[in-house]
């Protein structure tokens, strides 16, 4: 299935993404240093160098990456960025769009009993804030 | 010397040893620290959207209840707590939007006055290095410790003004001021896979090992950390190490517990049954 990059639907999301995250990644230039930084590449299948490039290239899948899942909003990608774009900002408004929807990927019932019981409160109201809906 | 305090969740059940010993260590330096009325959760998390104005209304609430009480600083050690309070500050003063929009929903008048301050910075301006050392200067005799400040500390820089965002080095200077030797300790800002450990626990997993190897290698015989869930991801990651053999545990300690060490709060105070590592060998010495 081709993909239409300009429809309608399609600009508008990522006028969304560009307004909730209030970043403007047509300023990266794809340097890479953001994903050399960060935290959760070894389990991700978009560097977040790749996400921005998708979002520039106007490729809607950028939305159902796992990428941003796995995001721990460490922020390193936003202090390191020499174009100065707050990428975690950007992460955060593809999740941010996916909540919003329903979409979600933390779920009470599939963490463990043992995990819910031992980890620090902290833990879990940080991980539903940013991972559940 | 009084000061308003903020515990914060985590403090007050699984963390109850950095509660206690940052109080008991603060006393000890003639700082009082007064717990703030009626406080709730901060919100963990600092908004990234910027539409997102709810998820500052706790951090919010907090701060107007200080003002309210006529303080112009409140104190808070969870690195997480530090973070978003600092954060949702900022965005009070120098976002109109915000201040419009979480005044109007808590019907108060705040407009960022409240300064969040870290112990840290307590020690450092209000009771100063340089007296520490000249009171306390022997007291780690020598040991060996690794800072760990991880993310919430030191980044977005512009916002948290906590050092170099890449080397930052008040842990250090604490550390040294008490007589311990700070080692170079490559991993120190690295994120230690934070609330993934609900949801990518083996990423939690891999970024332990990578800072407990860094740490090691740096010949520390403790970490150091001022945030609940770093100390637990890397104290109870340490469990899970398949080669035993070659692994040296490091125990993982909260810093206010080494200062309520150097001021001889007995152990059994000091909440370390709820660490993994068993930090007792390195804490005697002290």
């Amino acid at each position: 299935m081709s993909i239409d990059f300009a429809s309608k639907a399609n600009r508008e999301i990522f006028q969304r993404i560009r307004e909730i995250s209030g970043q403007n990644p047509e300023l990266c230039m794809q340097c890479g240093t953001c994903s050399a930084s960060c935290t959760g590449i070894g389990k991700m299948d978009f560097l977040p160098r790749q996400v921005i490039r998708k979002i520039q290239l106007g490729d809607p899948g950028v939305i159902n990456c796992h990428s941003i899942w796995v995001c721990t909003t460490c922020l390193t990608c936003s202090a390191r960025c020499p174009r100065g774009i707050d990428v975690g900002r950007i992460m955060e408004a593809l999740r941010v769009i996916n909540l919003r929807k329903g979409n979600e990927v933390l779920v009470m019932e599939n963490i463990p009993t043992e995990v819910k019981v031992e980890v620090p409160q902290m833990a879990l109201t940080s991980g539903f804030r940013k991972l559940s809906a | 010397m009084q000061i308003l305090y903020f515990p914060g969740c985590t403090l007050s059940t699984k963390a109850k040893g950095l509660d206690i010993t940052t109080r008991e260590a603060l006393a000890a330096l003639g700082v009082h620290l007064c717990e703030l009325p009626r406080w709730t959760c901060c919100g963990t998390v600092f908004p990234l959207a910027q539409d997102n104005y709810i998820q500052m209304v706790a951090a919010a609430r907090l701060l107007a209840t200080s003002a309210s009480l006529g303080e112009n600083r409140l104190v808070t050690v969870c690195s997480f707590c530090y973070h978003v309070l600092k954060r949702v500050n900022h965005a009070i003063k120098n976002n109109r939007e915000a201040k419009e929009k979480i005044n109007n929903y808590l019907e108060e008048n705040y407009s960022g006055e409240v300064q969040p301050v870290h112990p840290l910075e307590i020690i450092r301006n209000d009771y100063g290095f340089n007296r520490l050392r000249e009171k306390l200067g022997d007291s780690l005799k020598g040991l060996r410790v690794a800072c760990y400040y991880g993310c919430m500390l030191v980044r977005p820089p512009g916002e948290m003004n906590f050092g170099n965002p890449d080397n930052p080095t008040i842990m250090e200077e604490f550390i040294a001021a008490l007589g311990g030797v700070p080692v170079d300790f490559a991993s120190k800002t690295k994120c230690c896979g934070s609330y993934q450990i609900l949801n990518t626990p083996d990423l939690v997993a891999n970024r332990t090992k990578e800072i407990l190897a860094s740490a090691a290698a740096s010949g520390a015989q403790a970490i150091i950390t001022s945030c609940p869930l770093c100390q637990f991801n890397l104290d109870r990651q340490q469990e899970k190490v398949a080669d035993k053999k070659n692994f040296r545990q490091i125990p993982v300690l909260y810093f206010t517990q080494l200062l309520a060490a150097v001021f001889k709060v007995p152990l059994d105070k000091m909440g370390i049954e709820e660490h993994y590592v068993d930090p007792r060998a390195v804490l005697k010495e002290i």
